[in-house]
C-alpha cells in the first residue's frame, strides 16, 4: 500500500477553494438544492413558453408565427424593452372584435373545428400571470382543477382545468406562483447585492481603520439599528407609490448593517496579522491592502451569509406584499395572494393562502439547505465531547 | 456596573433624538408626504382615488380640510425643518389653539368666552363680545391679515405653549377622534400580551430544546428536530399563522380555533373561568406565530453554544475531577452557554416589533401594529409619528435589556 502510494507522482495539493467546493459537493443535501434552485431559476426566465397563454408556435394558411418568443423577451427583459405581443384577431382568422387580441386557446379549439390544417400549439400551461377577467373563460375565485365552459365566436368550450384555480381578478393562481418565483429570487439577489456593496466598504473601512472612523461609524450603525425599519419602509411606499427599485434601495438600505458588522469584524482581526503588516512595509498603498490582500481573506463569513441574506430579502418582500406595499400591482407576488386569500378567509378561498405560501416555503427552505452547506464547507467546525 | 449602565442611558438619549429625528424629517420631507399629498387630494378629491386605495387593505387616503389645517400647525409646516422638530419635541412653544376671527363676527373661543375682533387703528383687537370694554389679551394675534372671498377681512388666534412628544402630547388622530395617547394606552397591552408570552416561551423552548440537541448530538432526535429547525427557518410568523388559520379557523377545513380577533363578542357575559378560557382560545394561533419567528435562531444558537463550551478544557476538567455529569453541564455548562442567547433579546424585541403589524393583521387583533397600519393607510400622521416614538424608545429599551441580561448571566463582563 505504501509502497504502491511512492510510485505514483505527487498530486498537487487541492487549493483550498477546491477543497470547500469539494467539502460542499458532499453534503448531499445542500448540493442538491443548490442544483434545483439554480436550475429553477435559470429556468423560469423561460416561464412563457411553459406556462403562458401565447401560443408556442400557429401555422395559419401556410405561414408560421411564434407569438410565445415575444412573450418570453419581454418577461427575462422584464418589460424593460417593451414589445407588443398584441396580434389583432382577424390576423390569424378568428372572429371578434377588432381591439381584443387573439385568444389562442379559442383559436385552438377553432382550428381544430375547422380542420383546415392549420394549427396552434400552445404551451404545457395554457394560462398567463396577468389575464384577467378580460379574457373569456376566466372567473374569480375558481377552484383548483376547476373547468369552466364558456363560449367564444360561437364555439362552446370547455377550459383547461387550472391547477390551484383563480384570484379575485380571475388570473390563475398556478402560473402567478410560477412568475412569481422568478421575481422573488431576482429581488432577494439583487437587495443583497446591493446591501453587500454598500456594508462592504463601510465594514471594511471601519474595522481596519479603527480610532474615530470606526466610532462614527459605530454610532451610525446603532442608531440606524433603532429605526424602525418595517415601519420606514411602509412610510416609504405609501407616500411615494410602489416600485421595484425603491424596494431595492429601501431594502439595501436598511440591509447593509449587519453585512458591515461582519466585516468589521474581520478586517479588524485580519490586520494585526503578519501578512498585512509586510505589505504595510514594502509600501503597498492601503487600498491596495484593503482589496487585494485583507478583502480576500475576509470573505468566508459575508459568503456564508449570502444564503440567509436572501431568505431574509424573500420573506420581507412576501412580507410586504402581504401588507400591501410590496412591488406595484398587478406584479405576479405571493404576498398579495396571501393577502386576498385572508381576506376572504370565512368563504374558504384557501388555495390563495397555501399555494403561494407553500412556494415560499419550498424556496426559503431550499435556500436555507444550501446555506447550511455553505456554511459547513466554508466554516466547518468540528465539536468534539467529553462523555 | 451601575455606573455603564447610567452612562449607557445617558447615550441612549442623543441615540433618540438622532433616531427621531431622521424619522421625523423623512416622513415629512419624502416626496408626496403628508401634506403634499393631503393637498392633492383634496384638491383632486371629487376626480380620483388615492393611490392608497390600490393596496389590498383600503383607506380612503383622505383627510379632512380641518383637519389638514392643524396637521400644518402641528408639524410646522411653515417653519425650517429643525425649528418644527424642536417644537414638535415640545422643547420650543408652539401654536396649540388657534381660531379665525372674521371681523365684525363674533365667535367663541372656548372656557365660556365669545370675542369679536375689530380694527382699530389699523391693528387688530381682540375684545370680549358680551363685555365690549374688555380687550382679550392672553392670545396672540397673527400678524398676517386674510381676506375672504367675499370681502371679509380674517384674522387667526393663538396660544403658545411647549407641548409636543416630551411632553406626551403626541397630537390627536382625526380617524378616531381621540389623542394618540388614549388609542396606546388601550392597545399597548393587547400588543405586549403577546411580546411578553411569545418571549417567554420562545426562551423556554428553545433553550430546552438547545439543551436536548447538543446533549444528543447526532442522534436520531437531534436529526428529526434538525427539520423542525429548518422548517421555522423557512417560514415567517405570519405566514405560519396564516397558514394555521386557514387550516384551523374554520374557513376551508377544520373549525378548531377563532378565526381571529382578541376575545368573543359575548366576552363580558362569560363568568371568570369562561373568561380565562376565552382568552386562552383566543391566544394559541397567534402565540405560536410570535414564537416561531425567533424558533430556529435561538435554538440553534443555544445548541451550538452549549455543544462550544462542551468542548472546552475547564469542562474536561470538571469531568476529571468526579463531578456528576448533570452538575457538570447545568452548572458549567450553562452559565457560559446561556450568554450568546442574552445578548440576543434586544433583537428578539425588534423582531417582536415589526410582526406585530403582519400577525395582528392576520389574526385581525386590534393592538399597536394594526393600529399604525390603519393610521398609515388612512394618512392619520399623529398616530404615525406616535408610533414611530414607541419603537425607537422600545429598541433603545430592547438594547439596555440585552447588555443587563448579559451582565446578569456573564459577571466577567465589565461594562466600560
Amino acid at each position: 500500500m505504501s509502497n504502491q502510494k511512492k510510485e505514483t507522482t505527487p498530486e498537487k495539493p487541492l487549493t483550498i477553494n477546491q477543497r470547500r467546493w469539494s467539502k460542499f459537493k458532499g453534503l448531499k443535501r445542500g448540493y442538491y438544492s443548490f442544483y434545483i434552485l439554480i436550475g429553477a431559476f435559470l429556468l423560469s426566465f423561460f416561464l412563457p413558453l411553459f406556462i403562458g397563454s401565447k401560443a408556442l408556435m400557429v401555422s395559419y394558411e401556410g405561414e408560421l408565427y411564434f407569438p410565445a418568443l415575444r412573450a418570453t423577451w419581454n418577461h427575462a427583459t422584464w418589460g424593460l424593452v417593451q414589445i407588443s405581443e398584441y396580434v389583432p384577431r382577424d390576423e390569424l382568422g378568428q372572429e371578434g372584435g377588432g381591439d381584443e387580441g387573439v385568444n389562442y386557446r379559442a383559436l385552438q379549439a377553432q382550428y381544430e373545428l375547422e380542420d383546415e390544417g392549420n394549427w396552434v400549439i400552445m404551451p404545457m400551461y395554457p394560462y398567463d400571470p396577468f389575464e384577467d377577467l378580460g379574457t373569456e373563460g376566466n372567473k374569480v375565485f375558481m377552484a383548483p382543477f376547476e373547468t369552466e365552459s364558456y363560449t367564444v365566436a360561437g364555439m362552446e368550450l370547455e377550459s383547461t382545468p387550472r391547477i390551484f384555480g383563480t384570484d379575485n381578478n380571475g388570473r390563475d393562481v398556478f402560473s402567478r406562483m410560477a412568475y412569481g418565483f422568478n421575481i422573488s429570487i431576482m429581488f432577494a439577489l439583487v437587495v443583497a447585492l446591493s446591501s453587500y456593496l454598500i456594508g462592504i466598504p463601510f465594514g471594511a473601512l471601519s474595522g481596519y481603520f479603527g480610532g474615530w472612523t470606526d466610532m462614527l461609524l459605530q454610532r451610525v450603525v446603532e442608531i440606524w439599528s433603532t429605526l424602525p425599519f418595517l415601519f420606514l419602509v411602509i412610510i416609504f411606499v405609501a407616500l411615494m407609490g410602489p416600485s421595484f427599485f425603491l424596494l431595492v434601495a429601501l431594502l439595501a438600505f436598511f440591509g447593509w448593517i449587519g453585512i458591515s458588522l461582519l466585516m468589521r469584524a474581520e478586517f479588524y482581526r485580519e490586520k494585526s496579522k503578519d501578512y498585512v503588516a509586510a505589505a504595510v512595509s514594502i509600501g503597498v498603498p492601503t487600498r491596495q491592502i484593503l482589496v487585494k490582500h485583507i478583502l480576500p481573506n475576509s470573505l468566508v463569513p459575508i459568503i456564508t451569509y449570502f444564503p440567509f441574506a436572501v431568505v431574509l430579502n424573500i420573506s420581507s418582500l412576501v412580507s410586504l406584499d402581504f401588507l400591501g406595499f410590496g412591488l406595484a400591482p398587478p406584479t405576479p407576488s405571493w404576498g398579495a395572494m396571501v393577502g386576498v386569500g385572508l381576506q376572504n378567509i370565512t368563504t374558504g378561498y384557501w388555495w390563495l393562502v397555501i399555494v403561494p405560501l407553500a412556494a415560499m416555503f419550498i424556496t426559503l427552505l431550499l435556500t436555507v439547505f444550501i446555506g447550511e452547506a455553505v456554511r459547513e464547507a466554508f466554516d466547518p467546525k468540528v465539536f468534539s465531547r467529553l462523555r | 456596573m451601575a455606573e455603564y449602565f447610567i452612562r449607557r442611558l445617558l447615550l441612549a438619549i442623543p441615540t433618540f433624538f438622532i433616531s427621531t429625528f431622521i424619522v421625523f424629517t423623512i416622513v415629512r420631507e419624502t416626496p408626496g408626504s403628508p401634506l403634499d399629498r393631503a393637498i392633492m387630494e383634496l384638491k383632486m378629491s371629487a376626480a380620483t382615488e388615492g393611490a392608497a386605495s390600490s393596496n389590498s387593505f383600503g383607506g380612503s387616503g383622505e383627510i379632512p380640510e380641518e383637519a389638514l389645517e392643524e396637521l400644518k400647525r402641528f408639524y410646522g409646516y411653515d417653519r425650517p425643518i429643525w425649528r418644527a422638530y424642536l417644537d414638535w419635541l415640545g422643547v420650543m412653544p408652539r401654536q396649540t389653539v388657534s381660531y379665525k376671527l372674521t371681523e365684525g363676527t363674533p365667535r367663541n373661543i372656548g372656557d365660556g368666552v365669545r370675542a369679536i375682533a375689530n380694527i382699530e387703528n389699523g391693528n387688530w383687537v381682540i375684545r370680549d363680545y358680551r363685555d365690549q370694554d374688555r380687550v382679550i389679551d392672553t392670545w396672540t394675534i397673527d400678524t398676517e391679515t386674510k381676506v375672504a372671498d367675499n370681502g371679509d377681512k380674517q384674522v387667526r388666534i393663538f396660544k403658545e405653549e411647549r407641548s409636543g412628544i416630551l411632553q406626551l402630547d403626541f397630537g390627536k388622530s382625526h380617524e378616531y377622534r381621540q389623542t394618540v395617547l388614549e388609542l396606546v394606552k388601550e392597545r399597548l397591552p393587547i400588543s405586549l400580551q403577546f411580546g411578553i408570552i411569545g418571549l417567554l416561551l420562545s426562551y423556554t423552548v428553545c433553550v430546552y430544546l438547545g439543551i436536548l440537541k447538543a446533549l444528543n448530538h447526532g442522534s436520531a432526535f437531534d436529526l428529526t428536530t434538525s427539520v423542525l429547525v429548518f422548517v421555522g427557518y423557512s417560514i415567517p410568523g405570519w405566514a405560519l399563522g396564516a397558514v394555521l388559520l386557514v387550516m384551523l379557523g374554520g374557513g376551508s377545513f377544520y373549525d378548531v380555533f377563532p378565526l381571529g380577533g382578541f376575545q368573543s363578542d359575548n366576552y363580558e357575559t362569560l363568568s371568570f373561568f369562561g373568561k380565562v378560557w376565552d382568552h386562552a382560545y383566543h391566544f394559541v394561533l397567534p402565540t405560536i406565530a410570535y414564537t416561531i419567528a425567533s424558533f430556529a435562531s435561538l435554538t440553534m444558537l443555544m445548541k451550538n453554544s452549549l455543544l462550544e463550551n462542551l468542548s472546552q478544557d475547564y469542562i474536561r476538567t470538571a469531568f476529571a475531577k468526579g463531578l456528576r455529569e448533570k452538575r457538570v453541564i447545568w452548572i458549567h455548562a450553562m452559565r457560559n452557554s446561556i450568554i450568546p442567547l442574552a445578548s440576543r433579546i434586544g433583537f428578539i424585541v425588534a423582531l417582536f416589533l415589526a410582526s406585530s403589524y403582519l400577525i395582528e393583521l392576520v389574526f385581525n387583533i386590534d393592538g399597536l401594529g394594526m393600529l399604525t397600519f390603519r393610521a398609515i393607510l388612512a394618512r392619520d400622521f399623529p398616530i404615525v409619528f406616535g408610533f414611530a416614538v414607541i419603537s425607537v424608545i422600545i429598541q433603545l429599551v430592547g438594547t439596555m435589556l440585552s447588555d443587563l441580561a448579559l451582565s446578569v448571566v456573564n459577571p466577567r463582563i465589565r461594562f466600560k
